[in-house]
């Protein structure tokens, strides 16, 4: 019985090995179908699996009439779907423009913040516009274009016991984050002490700390300072946490003809002050003007 | 595939694992108990509390574990009723394994023939007695497979306690994956640790069902 039962295991993990290597195996020979449009990414297929999904090309989303943008669609006001069912918020308004300047519908991916890297490695969207912030890790297993938006981390939390430094959050305190975020990167990686309360989607996390279930909720500073100016009886304590970063749009590594559209038609945009526009369109109301120039960035070639 | 990689994430699964598993036994123990319970009480036919079980049954069998998750961590604080992530989870849990391990019992018990609780009660048992003593041990060897099955389903509904912050196997890979992208390795233990935790469930599960089969009476 007991030989049985270890040939049972050890086959079933071999099994599941093999069917993972399958997995690998599949999305390299895609890969290079796409790649035969393109023979820039073909030199590097066997140090990372990311490096070789398979991705579409300018021409090849041109063809087929449809772009796919993964957006988020519970962050309000920057990727959410308003009243009428429709997406909104300012990656949404980069996103429409994107789409008409290219000539194509645009098909919109809800996504979450945990997924975002996935979608692009796995070809399930062409452009992420969902408030990615640029990292150093991400952008080993991305590209980013231009950065059209300034952020940093920020913590609110609520007025009646304001954190206003890491070091007063208690051993047994939890603090808020979302799954796949700088946040919860930042404190897992400088703060491993402080016991991270994880939510996968904007909603759940923001319905739990309305809840009161966490000491403070870590993340964007521009999402805490909109939740608190939306939210009566929430203070923003740490308005700005960790290193001042960036917020880009990303395409799948090594897509470079959609990489230089994107970078060409940021920089026209920007040009003509765009993003601004946008900033006026979408989150002035949230957050008036005084945060218009902290937060817009109008790209250019340098 | 990076075994570097797999083996630094190895500790961080076996939390989930003892998460998954603490949560997962407690639950189940909970369902179990709410079964039993639930069985009897459509078994004797109890008049209003039969009628309550009735919709109990259809109301947990016929909404997925994740709304009762929902409504059980995100509304109830809003009406002043605050539990714990943990404790919501074997809630959950043990809600929906109720509903369906009561039907489980009630088919055992049904399969009992009804000459046999009149043979008991001719002898001068109680109702109470023939219960416990003839018609209970029977219908549960015979409900084995059922349960067992539950029992297994209800540990792979586990993996949907992402959303009320509970760190499972599957929140743990989603997290990892979302934070260093290595998404091969994350989904491979993720598969492994879901067999670790429920080949051996099924293989004592099928020894268990090999034993009790000799429980039943007459055949």
């Amino acid at each position: 019985m007991k030989k049985n039962l270890f040939n049972k295991v050890t086959g079933l993990a071999l099994v599941s090995a093999l069917a993972m290597t399958g997995l690998t195996a599949c999305s390299s020979t895609g890969a290079a179908g796409s790649n035969t449009a393109n023979n820039t990414a073909s030199s590097d297929t066997d140090n990372s699996e990311s490096s070789s999904q398979g991705f579409r090309t300018l021409d090849e989303i041109k063809e087929s009439g449809v772009i796919n943008i993964g957006v988020f669609s519970d962050k309000s006001p920057f990727g959410y779907v308003d009243e009428n069912g429709d997406y909104a918020g300012y990656d949404v308004y980069l996103a429409e423009r994107l789409g008409q300047d290219l000539g194509v519908e645009i098909n919109y991916v809800s996504t979450e913040a945990a997924n975002r890297i996935e979608y692009l490695q796995t070809g399930k969207v062409d452009i992420i516009l969902a408030n990615f912030t640029v990292t150093e890790e991400r952008a080993q297993e991305v590209d980013f274009a231009l950065p059209y938006m300034n952020v940093a981390l920020g913590v609110v939390s609520p007025e009646g016991a304001v954190i206003d430094s890491l070091d007063s959050i208690g051993a047994d305190d939890q603090v808020i984050v979302i799954s796949g975020t700088t946040a919860e990167t930042y404190l897992t990686k400088n703060y491993p002490d402080i016991k991270l309360q994880k939510y996968d989607a904007y909603a759940e996390a923001k319905t739990a700390f309305e809840n009161g279930n966490g000491v403070a909720w870590a993340n964007d500073n521009t999402e805490v300072i909109a939740f608190s100016l939306e939210n009566e009886g929430y203070v923003v304590g740490i308005p700005s946490l960790g290193d001042q970063d960036t917020i880009a749009p990303a395409v799948t590594k090594g897509n470079e003809t959609l990489l230089a559209w994107l970078n060409d038609e940021l920089v026209a945009l920007g040009s003509e002050n765009f993003f601004h526009a946008g900033y006026e369109a979408t989150l002035l109301e949230t957050y008036g003007a005084d945060y218009e120039d902290t937060l817009v960035i109008e790209p250019s070639k340098n | 595939m990076d075994y570097a990689v797999i083996e630094s994430y190895l500790p961080l699964y076996k939390d989930a694992l003892a998460l998954t598993l603490k949560i997962g036994w407690q639950g189940i123990a909970l369902s179990l108990l709410v079964g039993l319970a639930g069985a009897a009480i459509l078994h004797f036919k109890i008049r209003i509390l039969k009628t309550i079980t009735g919709i109990y049954i259809e109301l947990f069998r016929n909404t997925p574990l994740l709304v009762q998750l929902f409504f059980l961590y995100f509304a109830l604080p809003k009406i002043g009723i605050k539990i714990t992530a943990q404790t919501c989870g074997v809630l959950g849990l043990g809600l929906l394994g109720g509903a369906y391990m009561i039907e489980s019992f009630r088919s055992g018990l049904e399969s009992i023939a009804v000459i046999q609780t009149e043979s008991a009660l001719s002898l001068g048992m109680t109702k109470e007695q023939t219960f416990i003593y003839v018609i209970l041990p029977q219908a549960v060897s015979i409900s084995v497979p059922g349960l067992l099955a539950n029992v297994i389903f209800l540990l792979k509904e586990t993996s949907v306690f992402s959303t009320i912050s509970l760190m499972d196997l599957m929140f743990t890979a989603k997290d990892l994956i979302g934070m260093y992208a290595k998404t091969i390795e994350c989904l491979f233990l993720l598969v492994v640790f879901y067999l670790i935790m429920l080949l051996p469930v099924s293989i004592l599960g099928s020894i268990l069902e090999r034993r009790l089969r000799y429980a039943g009476f007459g055949d």
